[in-house]
Protein backbone atom coordinates (compact mmCIF):
# COMPACT_ATOMS: atom_id res chain seq x y z
CA UNK A 1 0.00 0.00 0.00
CA UNK A 2 1.14 3.48 -1.00
CA UNK A 3 1.24 5.72 1.94
CA UNK A 4 2.81 8.95 0.33
CA UNK A 5 1.13 9.58 -3.03
CA UNK A 6 2.30 12.24 -5.36
CA UNK A 7 0.27 12.78 -8.71
CA UNK A 8 1.68 15.55 -11.42
CA UNK A 9 2.74 18.03 -8.59
CA UNK A 10 3.73 21.31 -10.03
CA UNK A 11 4.10 24.45 -8.30
CA UNK A 12 6.03 26.97 -10.53
CA UNK A 13 7.71 29.93 -9.29
CA UNK A 14 8.66 31.22 -12.51
CA UNK A 15 12.17 31.33 -14.28
CA UNK A 16 12.14 27.72 -14.58
CA UNK A 17 12.35 27.71 -10.64
CA UNK A 18 9.89 25.46 -8.71
CA UNK A 19 8.57 21.79 -9.46
CA UNK A 20 7.17 20.19 -12.06
CA UNK A 21 4.97 17.53 -12.48
CA UNK A 22 6.61 15.36 -9.93
CA UNK A 23 5.37 12.42 -9.30
CA UNK A 24 6.43 8.92 -6.60
CA UNK A 25 4.84 6.76 -4.12
CA UNK A 26 6.17 5.84 -0.91
CA UNK A 27 4.78 2.41 0.16
CA UNK A 28 3.99 1.80 3.73
CA UNK A 29 6.98 0.25 6.18
CA UNK A 30 9.65 1.89 2.98
CA UNK A 31 12.75 4.47 3.24
CA UNK A 32 12.24 6.55 0.06
CA UNK A 33 15.07 8.70 -0.37
CA UNK A 34 14.65 12.39 -2.23
CA UNK A 35 17.96 13.10 -3.40
CA UNK A 36 18.85 16.29 -5.59
CA UNK A 37 21.53 19.18 -5.11
CA UNK A 38 20.35 22.39 -2.98
CA UNK A 39 17.30 24.38 -4.60
CA UNK A 40 16.32 21.24 -6.63
CA UNK A 41 12.79 21.22 -5.47
CA UNK A 42 12.99 18.78 -2.41
CA UNK A 43 11.68 21.54 0.42
CA UNK A 44 9.33 22.61 -2.07
CA UNK A 45 7.91 19.11 -2.69
CA UNK A 46 7.90 18.76 1.48
CA UNK A 47 5.83 22.07 1.90
CA UNK A 48 3.20 20.28 -0.55
CA UNK A 49 2.94 17.31 2.10
CA UNK A 50 2.90 19.46 4.93
CA UNK A 51 0.17 21.58 3.76
CA UNK A 52 2.14 24.69 3.77
CA UNK A 53 1.98 24.74 0.36
CA UNK A 54 -1.43 24.13 -2.23
CA UNK A 55 -0.64 22.41 -5.31
CA UNK A 56 -0.93 24.78 -8.41
CA UNK A 57 -1.66 21.68 -10.37
CA UNK A 58 -1.29 18.15 -9.06
CA UNK A 59 -2.42 15.80 -6.25
CA UNK A 60 -0.42 14.37 -3.36
CA UNK A 61 -2.21 12.24 -0.41
CA UNK A 62 -0.41 10.83 2.78
CA UNK A 63 -2.90 7.91 3.65
CA UNK A 64 -5.71 8.84 1.46
CA UNK A 65 -5.53 12.21 3.25
CA UNK A 66 -5.40 15.02 1.20
CA UNK A 67 -1.98 17.48 2.13
CA UNK A 68 -3.68 20.27 1.57
CA UNK A 69 -7.37 20.23 3.01
CA UNK A 70 -7.48 18.01 5.78
CA UNK A 71 -3.18 18.38 7.15
CA UNK A 72 -4.47 18.46 10.23
CA UNK A 73 -5.81 15.19 10.66
CA UNK A 74 -2.38 14.41 8.67
CA UNK A 75 -0.77 15.67 11.21
CA UNK A 76 -1.71 13.50 14.05
CA UNK A 77 0.65 10.48 13.33
CA UNK A 78 3.19 12.44 11.26
CA UNK A 79 6.85 13.29 12.42
CA UNK A 80 8.68 16.17 10.73
CA UNK A 81 12.05 17.33 10.82
CA UNK A 82 12.16 21.06 8.99
CA UNK A 83 15.01 22.06 6.45
CA UNK A 84 15.98 24.72 8.59
CA UNK A 85 15.36 24.98 12.73
CA UNK A 86 13.58 27.76 13.71
CA UNK A 87 12.09 27.18 17.07
CA UNK A 88 10.89 29.74 19.85
CA UNK A 89 14.08 31.26 20.88
CA UNK A 90 13.68 32.61 23.96
CA UNK A 91 12.35 29.27 24.73
CA UNK A 92 14.74 26.95 26.85
CA UNK A 93 15.32 23.39 25.55
CA UNK A 94 12.68 21.99 28.10
CA UNK A 95 10.51 24.31 27.90
CA UNK A 96 10.58 23.94 23.57
CA UNK A 97 9.32 19.95 24.50
CA UNK A 98 7.73 20.53 26.78
CA UNK A 99 5.44 22.93 25.12
CA UNK A 100 5.71 20.98 21.68
CA UNK A 101 4.07 17.89 23.42
CA UNK A 102 1.49 19.85 25.58
CA UNK A 103 0.78 21.56 21.95
CA UNK A 104 -0.25 18.18 20.80
CA UNK A 105 -2.18 17.15 23.72
CA UNK A 106 -0.05 14.42 23.95
CA UNK A 107 -0.13 13.32 27.88
CA UNK A 108 3.12 11.60 27.74
CA UNK A 109 5.57 11.81 24.94
CA UNK A 110 6.46 8.56 25.00
CA UNK A 111 9.76 8.35 23.56
CA UNK A 112 10.91 11.38 24.27
CA UNK A 113 13.45 10.20 27.41
CA UNK A 114 15.10 7.53 24.82
CA UNK A 115 15.85 9.99 22.11
CA UNK A 116 17.11 12.43 24.53
CA UNK A 117 20.02 10.13 26.09
CA UNK A 118 19.85 8.48 22.89
CA UNK A 119 21.50 11.83 20.92
CA UNK A 120 22.52 13.33 24.17
CA UNK A 121 20.85 16.52 23.82
CA UNK A 122 20.96 18.66 26.74
CA UNK A 123 17.86 20.81 26.66
CA UNK A 124 19.07 23.39 29.12
CA UNK A 125 19.77 26.76 28.35
CA UNK A 126 17.97 28.76 25.84
CA UNK A 127 17.29 27.67 22.37
CA UNK A 128 18.94 31.01 21.00
CA UNK A 129 22.62 30.12 23.02
CA UNK A 130 22.17 26.06 21.52
CA UNK A 131 24.95 25.10 18.69
CA UNK A 132 23.31 24.01 15.35
CA UNK A 133 24.13 20.63 15.75
CA UNK A 134 22.12 20.70 19.21
CA UNK A 135 19.00 22.47 17.38
CA UNK A 136 19.26 19.49 15.03
CA UNK A 137 19.14 16.85 17.67
CA UNK A 138 15.98 19.19 19.50
CA UNK A 139 14.33 18.81 16.31
CA UNK A 140 14.97 14.95 15.79
CA UNK A 141 13.28 14.50 19.72
CA UNK A 142 9.91 16.68 18.48
CA UNK A 143 9.83 14.74 15.12
CA UNK A 144 9.84 11.67 16.82
CA UNK A 145 8.53 11.72 20.08
CA UNK A 146 5.09 11.38 19.63
CA UNK A 147 5.84 7.84 17.67
CA UNK A 148 4.59 8.90 14.49
CA UNK A 149 3.52 6.08 11.48
CA UNK A 150 4.75 8.40 8.96
CA UNK A 151 8.34 10.70 8.98
CA UNK A 152 9.74 13.70 6.70
CA UNK A 153 12.42 14.52 7.23
CA UNK A 154 14.36 17.08 5.55
CA UNK A 155 17.88 16.97 5.58
CA UNK A 156 17.96 15.67 8.95
CA UNK A 157 21.32 15.19 9.99
CA UNK A 158 22.82 18.88 8.48
CA UNK A 159 24.80 19.32 11.68
CA UNK A 160 25.17 16.04 13.04
CA UNK A 161 28.76 14.97 13.58
CA UNK A 162 29.72 11.43 12.06
CA UNK A 163 28.92 9.78 15.40
CA UNK A 164 25.59 11.29 15.84
CA UNK A 165 24.63 10.69 11.83
CA UNK A 166 24.89 6.92 12.76
CA UNK A 167 22.92 6.99 15.51
CA UNK A 168 20.37 8.71 13.55
CA UNK A 169 21.35 6.06 10.66
CA UNK A 170 20.38 3.39 13.52
CA UNK A 171 17.15 5.09 14.57
CA UNK A 172 15.68 5.39 10.77
CA UNK A 173 16.51 1.32 11.03
CA UNK A 174 14.75 1.02 13.73
CA UNK A 175 11.85 2.76 12.44
CA UNK A 176 11.78 0.82 9.53
CA UNK A 177 11.76 -2.44 11.48
CA UNK A 178 8.81 -0.79 13.31
CA UNK A 179 6.76 -0.25 10.05
CA UNK A 180 7.06 3.14 9.68
CA UNK A 181 7.09 4.81 6.39
CA UNK A 182 9.35 7.27 5.90
CA UNK A 183 10.54 9.64 3.47
CA UNK A 184 14.15 11.03 3.75
CA UNK A 185 15.10 13.96 1.71
CA UNK A 186 19.39 14.38 1.54
CA UNK A 187 21.85 15.68 -0.78
CA UNK A 188 24.26 13.53 0.81
CA UNK A 189 24.75 10.48 -1.10
CA UNK A 190 26.16 7.66 1.41
CA UNK A 191 23.15 8.57 4.10
CA UNK A 192 20.45 7.51 1.64
CA UNK A 193 22.40 4.49 0.49
CA UNK A 194 22.75 3.58 4.00
CA UNK A 195 18.90 3.95 4.81
CA UNK A 196 17.18 3.49 1.76
CA UNK A 197 15.39 1.55 0.05
CA UNK A 198 14.58 3.43 -3.41
CA UNK A 199 15.51 6.60 -4.48
CA UNK A 200 14.04 9.95 -6.28
CA UNK A 201 16.50 11.66 -7.54
CA UNK A 202 15.54 15.23 -8.39
CA UNK A 203 16.80 18.07 -10.75
CA UNK A 204 15.79 21.65 -11.47
CA UNK A 205 12.67 20.65 -9.92
CA UNK A 206 11.67 17.40 -12.43
CA UNK A 207 12.08 14.17 -10.71
CA UNK A 208 15.13 12.14 -12.92
CA UNK A 209 14.67 9.13 -12.09
CA UNK A 210 12.96 6.62 -9.51
CA UNK A 211 14.23 3.15 -8.64
CA UNK A 212 15.45 0.89 -6.33
CA UNK A 213 19.14 0.92 -4.73
CA UNK A 214 20.15 -2.00 -6.20
CA UNK A 215 18.58 -1.19 -9.53
CA UNK A 216 20.78 1.91 -9.52
CA UNK A 217 23.60 0.28 -8.69
CA UNK A 218 23.18 -2.64 -11.36
CA UNK A 219 22.46 -0.13 -13.54
CA UNK A 220 26.05 1.42 -13.29
CA UNK A 221 27.78 -2.03 -12.40
CA UNK A 222 30.63 -2.99 -14.73
CA UNK A 223 31.64 -7.04 -15.08
CA UNK A 224 35.18 -7.02 -16.28
CA UNK A 225 37.18 -10.65 -17.43
CA UNK A 226 40.38 -10.39 -16.68
CA UNK A 227 42.99 -13.08 -17.67
CA UNK A 228 45.82 -14.22 -15.49
CA UNK A 229 49.28 -15.98 -16.04
CA UNK A 230 47.87 -18.55 -14.49
CA UNK A 231 45.32 -19.99 -12.41
CA UNK A 232 46.49 -19.94 -9.08
CA UNK A 233 46.90 -16.08 -9.56
CA UNK A 234 43.57 -15.71 -10.87
CA UNK A 235 41.78 -17.24 -7.59
CA UNK A 236 44.01 -14.51 -5.58
CA UNK A 237 42.98 -12.26 -7.81
CA UNK A 238 39.12 -13.30 -7.43
CA UNK A 239 39.68 -13.04 -3.42
CA UNK A 240 41.06 -9.45 -3.48
CA UNK A 241 38.68 -7.93 -5.58
CA UNK A 242 35.54 -10.00 -4.42
CA UNK A 243 35.36 -11.81 -7.87
CA UNK A 244 34.96 -15.41 -8.93
CA UNK A 245 38.00 -17.07 -10.91
CA UNK A 246 37.71 -20.07 -13.53
CA UNK A 247 41.23 -21.17 -14.88
CA UNK A 248 43.56 -18.27 -15.49
CA UNK A 249 40.38 -16.10 -15.73
CA UNK A 250 38.78 -13.88 -12.95
CA UNK A 251 35.78 -11.98 -12.97
CA UNK A 252 35.43 -8.86 -11.39
CA UNK A 253 32.84 -6.22 -11.22
CA UNK A 254 33.49 -2.59 -10.22
CA UNK A 255 30.18 -1.13 -8.31
CA UNK A 256 29.96 2.90 -8.93
CA UNK A 257 29.22 5.00 -5.61
CA UNK A 258 26.01 6.55 -5.67
CA UNK A 259 27.76 9.52 -5.75
CA UNK A 260 28.72 8.89 -9.74
CA UNK A 261 25.42 7.52 -10.23
CA UNK A 262 23.99 10.94 -8.99
CA UNK A 263 26.59 12.57 -11.08
CA UNK A 264 25.59 10.95 -14.01
CA UNK A 265 22.28 12.03 -13.45
CA UNK A 266 23.34 15.49 -13.27
CA UNK A 267 25.15 15.73 -16.50
CA UNK A 268 28.36 15.10 -14.68
CA UNK A 269 27.90 18.56 -13.49
CA UNK A 270 28.25 18.95 -9.55
CA UNK A 271 25.81 21.50 -8.00
CA UNK A 272 27.28 21.92 -4.43
CA UNK B 1 -11.61 26.60 19.34
CA UNK B 2 -8.43 27.75 20.77
CA UNK B 3 -5.63 26.08 21.95
CA UNK B 4 -4.62 26.64 25.73
CA UNK B 5 -1.15 25.82 25.62
CA UNK B 6 -0.82 27.98 22.56
CA UNK B 7 -2.60 30.79 24.35
CA UNK B 8 -0.83 30.12 27.80
CA UNK B 9 2.51 30.66 26.08
CA UNK B 10 1.67 33.93 24.30
CA UNK B 11 -0.35 35.06 27.18
CA UNK B 12 3.45 35.10 29.08
CA UNK B 13 4.72 36.90 26.06
CA UNK B 14 2.61 39.63 26.17
CA UNK B 15 2.74 39.84 29.89
CA UNK B 16 6.16 42.42 29.46
CA UNK B 17 4.51 44.73 27.24
CA UNK B 18 1.19 44.96 28.71
CA UNK B 19 2.91 45.61 32.44
CA UNK B 20 5.05 48.61 30.72
CA UNK B 21 1.86 49.72 28.51
CA UNK B 22 -0.09 50.11 32.35
CA UNK B 23 2.50 51.32 33.70
CA UNK B 24 3.18 54.50 31.87
CA UNK B 25 -1.13 54.88 31.81
CA UNK B 26 -1.12 54.12 35.54
CA UNK B 27 1.00 57.09 35.93
CA UNK B 28 -0.62 59.57 33.24
CA UNK B 29 -4.38 58.49 35.11
CA UNK B 30 -2.99 59.24 38.17
CA UNK B 31 -1.20 62.86 37.77
CA UNK B 32 -4.38 63.75 35.15
CA UNK B 33 -6.86 62.79 37.53
CA UNK B 34 -5.30 64.43 40.85
CA UNK B 35 -4.74 67.88 38.28
CA UNK B 36 -8.66 67.93 38.42
CA UNK B 37 -8.92 71.15 40.36
CA UNK B 38 -10.56 74.34 39.76
CA UNK B 39 -7.75 76.28 40.13
CA UNK B 40 -5.30 74.13 38.15
CA UNK B 41 -7.67 73.88 35.81
CA UNK B 42 -7.40 77.54 34.92
CA UNK B 43 -3.93 76.98 34.41
CA UNK B 44 -4.75 74.06 31.50
CA UNK B 45 -7.07 76.38 29.97
CA UNK B 46 -4.35 78.94 29.93
CA UNK B 47 -1.57 76.66 28.22
CA UNK B 48 -5.06 76.12 25.67
CA UNK B 49 -5.27 79.87 25.11
CA UNK B 50 -1.48 80.30 24.67
CA UNK B 51 -1.56 77.35 22.03
CA UNK B 52 -5.03 76.41 21.27
CA UNK B 53 -3.36 74.29 17.76
CA UNK B 54 -1.63 71.94 19.66
CA UNK B 55 -3.47 71.34 22.82
CA UNK B 56 -5.97 70.57 20.18
CA UNK B 57 -4.27 68.30 18.12
CA UNK B 58 -3.76 66.08 21.63
CA UNK B 59 -7.60 66.61 21.83
CA UNK B 60 -7.23 68.92 24.93
CA UNK B 61 -9.58 71.60 24.83
CA UNK B 62 -10.73 74.22 27.21
CA UNK B 63 -13.54 74.67 29.80
CA UNK B 64 -14.22 70.52 30.88
CA UNK B 65 -16.49 71.23 33.77
CA UNK B 66 -16.95 68.00 35.10
CA UNK B 67 -14.54 65.53 36.33
CA UNK B 68 -15.33 63.26 33.34
CA UNK B 69 -15.82 65.79 30.87
CA UNK B 70 -11.88 67.01 31.96
CA UNK B 71 -10.73 63.16 31.87
CA UNK B 72 -12.29 63.25 28.21
CA UNK B 73 -10.06 66.68 27.04
CA UNK B 74 -6.62 64.88 28.37
CA UNK B 75 -6.99 61.49 28.67
CA UNK B 76 -9.20 59.79 25.42
CA UNK B 77 -7.63 62.47 22.94
CA UNK B 78 -4.06 61.12 23.17
CA UNK B 79 -3.14 58.93 25.57
CA UNK B 80 -5.58 56.09 25.60
CA UNK B 81 -5.51 55.82 21.91
CA UNK B 82 -1.81 55.71 21.22
CA UNK B 83 -0.71 53.50 23.78
CA UNK B 84 -2.81 50.85 23.70
CA UNK B 85 -2.09 51.29 20.00
CA UNK B 86 1.46 50.87 20.67
CA UNK B 87 0.68 47.30 22.28
CA UNK B 88 -1.73 46.05 19.39
CA UNK B 89 1.06 47.37 16.28
CA UNK B 90 3.86 44.99 18.03
CA UNK B 91 1.52 42.24 19.25
CA UNK B 92 -0.03 41.99 16.40
CA UNK B 93 3.01 42.06 14.55
CA UNK B 94 4.86 39.37 16.71
CA UNK B 95 1.61 37.01 16.91
CA UNK B 96 1.09 35.94 13.14
CA UNK B 97 3.81 37.85 10.61
CA UNK B 98 6.92 37.38 12.85
CA UNK B 99 6.62 33.55 13.56
CA UNK B 100 6.02 33.10 9.15
CA UNK B 101 9.23 35.37 8.56
CA UNK B 102 10.80 34.00 11.08
CA UNK B 103 9.92 30.28 10.26
CA UNK B 104 8.67 29.12 13.59
CA UNK B 105 5.28 28.74 12.39
CA UNK B 106 5.72 25.47 11.11
CA UNK B 107 6.95 24.30 14.44
CA UNK B 108 2.92 25.12 15.11
CA UNK B 109 1.69 24.10 12.32
CA UNK B 110 3.15 20.51 12.61
CA UNK B 111 1.18 19.59 14.76
CA UNK B 112 -2.50 18.26 14.56
CA UNK B 113 -3.84 21.75 14.83
CA UNK B 114 -6.13 23.42 12.54
CA UNK B 115 -4.78 26.75 11.05
CA UNK B 116 -7.97 28.19 11.93
CA UNK B 117 -7.43 27.39 15.69
CA UNK B 118 -3.77 28.75 15.52
CA UNK B 119 -5.15 31.98 14.35
CA UNK B 120 -8.13 32.04 16.31
CA UNK B 121 -5.60 31.58 19.59
CA UNK B 122 -3.23 34.18 18.27
CA UNK B 123 -6.17 36.85 18.09
CA UNK B 124 -7.41 35.63 21.28
CA UNK B 125 -4.53 36.57 22.98
CA UNK B 126 -4.33 40.05 21.11
CA UNK B 127 -8.31 40.99 21.87
CA UNK B 128 -7.01 39.62 25.83
CA UNK B 129 -4.09 41.71 26.32
CA UNK B 130 -7.15 44.41 24.63
CA UNK B 131 -9.27 44.08 27.21
CA UNK B 132 -7.07 43.85 30.25
CA UNK B 133 -5.44 47.04 29.55
CA UNK B 134 -8.70 48.69 29.19
CA UNK B 135 -10.47 46.87 32.09
CA UNK B 136 -7.27 48.43 34.52
CA UNK B 137 -7.63 51.57 33.16
CA UNK B 138 -11.19 51.83 33.84
CA UNK B 139 -10.60 50.37 37.13
CA UNK B 140 -7.75 53.01 37.70
CA UNK B 141 -9.91 55.88 36.93
CA UNK B 142 -12.63 55.00 38.99
CA UNK B 143 -10.61 53.96 41.89
CA UNK B 144 -8.18 57.21 41.84
CA UNK B 145 -11.29 59.59 40.99
CA UNK B 146 -13.02 57.71 43.73
CA UNK B 147 -9.83 58.06 46.43
CA UNK B 148 -9.06 62.30 45.03
CA UNK B 149 -12.70 63.29 44.64
CA UNK B 150 -14.85 61.10 45.87
CA UNK B 151 -19.01 61.14 44.18
CA UNK B 152 -17.52 63.87 41.36
CA UNK B 153 -17.37 60.39 39.12
CA UNK B 154 -19.95 59.94 36.64
CA UNK B 155 -19.29 56.68 36.71
CA UNK B 156 -22.09 55.02 34.44
CA UNK B 157 -20.70 57.78 31.50
CA UNK B 158 -17.35 56.67 31.87
CA UNK B 159 -17.98 52.83 31.34
CA UNK B 160 -20.18 53.72 28.54
CA UNK B 161 -17.52 55.81 27.32
CA UNK B 162 -14.51 52.98 27.31
CA UNK B 163 -17.10 50.05 25.95
CA UNK B 164 -16.61 53.20 23.04
CA UNK B 165 -13.13 53.14 23.27
CA UNK B 166 -12.66 49.22 23.49
CA UNK B 167 -14.73 49.11 19.60
CA UNK B 168 -11.98 51.50 18.46
CA UNK B 169 -9.37 49.40 19.79
CA UNK B 170 -10.44 46.49 18.95
CA UNK B 171 -11.42 48.28 15.26
CA UNK B 172 -7.33 49.03 15.03
CA UNK B 173 -6.72 45.11 16.22
CA UNK B 174 -8.42 44.00 13.13
CA UNK B 175 -6.31 46.12 11.30
CA UNK B 176 -3.21 45.24 12.78
CA UNK B 177 -4.11 41.56 12.70
CA UNK B 178 -5.24 41.34 9.06
CA UNK B 179 -2.01 42.79 7.58
CA UNK B 180 -0.13 40.59 10.38
CA UNK B 181 -1.77 37.40 9.04
CA UNK B 182 -1.62 38.46 5.06
CA UNK B 183 1.70 39.33 4.85
CA UNK B 184 4.97 36.88 4.85
CA UNK B 185 7.03 39.19 5.82
CA UNK B 186 7.16 41.94 8.94
CA UNK B 187 8.46 44.48 6.97
CA UNK B 188 5.34 44.50 4.89
CA UNK B 189 3.37 43.53 7.87
CA UNK B 190 4.63 46.72 9.92
CA UNK B 191 4.55 48.68 7.08
CA UNK B 192 0.59 48.51 6.62
CA UNK B 193 -0.35 46.97 9.97
CA UNK B 194 1.16 50.19 12.00
CA UNK B 195 1.49 52.79 8.71
CA UNK B 196 -2.41 52.82 8.62
CA UNK B 197 -3.53 53.73 12.25
CA UNK B 198 -0.50 55.83 12.96
CA UNK B 199 -1.03 58.15 9.60
CA UNK B 200 -4.71 57.69 10.35
CA UNK B 201 -4.02 59.30 13.91
CA UNK B 202 -1.77 62.01 12.57
CA UNK B 203 -4.43 63.12 10.02
CA UNK B 204 -6.62 63.03 12.98
CA UNK B 205 -4.15 65.45 15.16
CA UNK B 206 -3.89 67.56 12.17
CA UNK B 207 -8.25 67.55 11.81
CA UNK B 208 -8.25 68.62 15.24
CA UNK B 209 -6.00 71.25 15.30
CA UNK B 210 -6.54 73.77 12.54
CA UNK B 211 -9.91 74.60 10.42
CA UNK B 212 -8.20 74.56 7.55
CA UNK B 213 -7.33 70.52 7.79
CA UNK B 214 -11.35 70.31 9.54
CA UNK B 215 -12.07 67.99 6.43
CA UNK B 216 -9.48 65.36 7.14
CA UNK B 217 -11.44 64.30 10.10
CA UNK B 218 -14.01 62.40 7.46
CA UNK B 219 -10.67 60.53 6.24
CA UNK B 220 -9.52 58.45 9.55
CA UNK B 221 -11.82 56.03 11.57
CA UNK B 222 -11.05 57.96 14.95
CA UNK B 223 -13.95 60.13 14.37
CA UNK B 224 -16.27 57.44 14.79
CA UNK B 225 -15.08 57.26 18.06
CA UNK B 226 -17.25 60.31 19.92
CA UNK B 227 -16.56 60.29 23.78
CA UNK B 228 -18.31 63.13 24.66
CA UNK B 229 -21.25 62.03 21.86
CA UNK B 230 -21.35 59.32 23.60
CA UNK B 231 -21.73 60.34 27.24
CA UNK B 232 -24.20 63.34 25.71
CA UNK B 233 -26.18 59.70 24.28
CA UNK B 234 -26.00 60.70 21.10
CA UNK B 235 -27.32 57.88 18.23
CA UNK B 236 -24.03 58.78 15.74
CA UNK B 237 -21.78 58.47 18.54
CA UNK B 238 -23.09 54.88 19.40
CA UNK B 239 -23.14 54.39 15.63
CA UNK B 240 -19.76 55.12 15.23
CA UNK B 241 -18.83 52.71 18.19
CA UNK B 242 -21.17 49.87 16.37
CA UNK B 243 -19.63 50.29 12.90
CA UNK B 244 -15.78 49.93 14.72
CA UNK B 245 -16.95 47.03 16.42
CA UNK B 246 -18.12 45.24 13.37
CA UNK B 247 -16.05 46.09 10.76
CA UNK B 248 -13.54 45.06 13.70
CA UNK B 249 -14.99 41.74 13.92
CA UNK B 250 -15.03 41.22 9.68
CA UNK B 251 -11.68 41.97 9.59
CA UNK B 252 -11.00 39.29 12.12
CA UNK B 253 -12.93 36.87 10.35
CA UNK B 254 -10.79 38.04 6.88
CA UNK B 255 -7.82 37.29 8.78
CA UNK B 256 -8.83 34.15 10.24
CA UNK B 257 -9.93 33.43 6.12
CA UNK B 258 -6.59 34.23 4.42
CA UNK B 259 -4.03 32.75 6.89
CA UNK B 260 -6.37 29.28 6.49
CA UNK B 261 -5.96 29.98 2.64
CA UNK B 262 -2.56 31.28 2.54
CA UNK B 263 0.89 29.45 1.07
CA UNK B 264 3.58 29.53 3.58
CA UNK B 265 6.72 29.07 2.57
CA UNK B 266 8.25 27.69 5.88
Amino acid sequence: MSVIKIADLTRDYGNGKGIFQISFRVEEGEIFGFLGPNGAGKTTTIRHLMGFLRPQSGKCRIAHLDCWKERDRIQEFLGYIPGEMNFFEDMTGWEFLNFCARYRGLREPSREKELMDRFEVDPRGKIRKMSKGMRQKLGIVTAFSHDPQVLILDEPTSGLDPLMQNRFVELLREEKQRGKTILLSSHMFEEVERTCDRVGIIREGRLATVDTIDTLRKRHMRTYTVTLDNPKLARAFARDFGGSASGNKARVTAKQSLESIFLHYYGGKRHD
Amino acid sequence: MINRVLYGYEMKNSGKLLLIIAAVLSLYVCVIVSMFDPELMTTLDSFVEVMPELMAAVGMRAGATTLLGFLISYLYGFLLLVFPMVYTILRSNALAAKYVDQGSMAVLLAAPVKRSTIAATQLWVLISGIAILLVYVTGLEILVSHLLFPGELDIPGLLNINAGLVCLHLFIGGVCFLFSCAFSETKYALAFGAGIPVVMFVLQMLANAGEKARALRYVTFFTLFQPDGILAGEAYAFAGAGVLLLVGIALYLAAIAIFCRKNLSL
